[in-house]
């Protein structure tokens, strides 16, 4: 089976990327939404405190306020966009790939910007866990620590950008070629 | 790049046009365009055979290397300078 052109399995992976960016547009504007909704809430924040709870590592109850519960969904929001920036690069990245045209010099531009969001989301979730630590002290965060495999996909992408620019590079010199 | 490429001199010197050139070569004009601008990163022997053979020259008469300032800094800009 081709890889590569129409009616490959770049094309395949091409419409399911498709359908996961239009999915992600419609988690971020429902986490604004909730985001926007928790801060016009925070005026009452009885409401938010009965309807609300989260429930710490030994079983204690906190009540969320309006300013963490607030933060939160923005945190998730950001987070939310950072994977669509992801996937918006990757849908070009695979017209491309369906065009049967890989070694496009905007590739190598995507690729590194691909590796900067996810160091971005990477360094961010740390950012994040640090300040919930901090303003929500005991309460269960799960996957905290320090992400090899991340780190070691953010190597990667930046290789495979480099990998991209001696191919575009390549490509250049082959249609100068008389 | 310092090397340069003669080709509208043999051209004219041959009364021949681009086209009936590329028409004998085998080559589009597009690309002998490009070779004839000095736009070409590369010439296969194949291409150059074929021009010798219609043009009946040399080599030499196509292409030379007249080396300028700045030359060398742009070699070095292409082959480590990227796409």
């Amino acid at each position: 089976m081709r890889t590569l052109g129409p009616g490959s399995i770049s094309s395949f992976l091409k419409i399911i990327l498709d359908v996961v960016y239009f999915a992600l547009w419609v988690a971020v504007a429902v986490l604004a939404a909730l985001a926007l909704l928790a801060i016009l809430l925070s005026f009452n924040p009885d409401f938010l405190k009965s309807a609300i709870h989260i429930t710490g590592e030994d079983g204690k109850e906190f009540a969320a306020n309006d300013a963490t519960m607030a933060a939160g969904l923005t945190a998730a929001g950001l987070y939310a966009v950072g994977v669509l920036i992801i996937v918006g690069r990757l849908r070009r990245i695979f017209v491309t790939l369906t065009a049967g045209d890989p070694f496009h010099p905007d590739n190598v531009r995507r690729l590194r910007f691909i590796g900067l969001v996810l160091a971005g989301l990477e360094l961010g979730r740390y950012v994040f866990w640090m300040v919930s630590a901090f303003l929500l002290p005991g309460v269960s965060r799960g996957g905290h620590g320090f992400n090899l495999t991340t780190w070691f996909s953010v190597l990667v992408v930046f290789v495979l950008a480099e990998v991209f620019r001696e191919g575009a590079r390549l490509r250049s010199e082959a249609e100068l070629t008389i | 790049m310092a090397i340069r490429v003669h080709l509208d001199r043999v051209l004219l010197e041959r009364r021949m046009s681009l086209t009936e050139l590329a028409d004998r070569v085998g080559v589009t004009i597009a690309n002998l365009s490009i070779l004839k601008t000095g736009k070409a990163r590369a010439i296969r022997f194949s291409t150059l055979d074929a021009l010798c053979r219609e043009l009946d020259c040399q080599p030499g008469d196509l292409v030379a290397y007249e080396p300028g300032p700045g030359s060398e800094e742009e070699v070095e800009e292409e082959a480590y300078g990227g796409a």
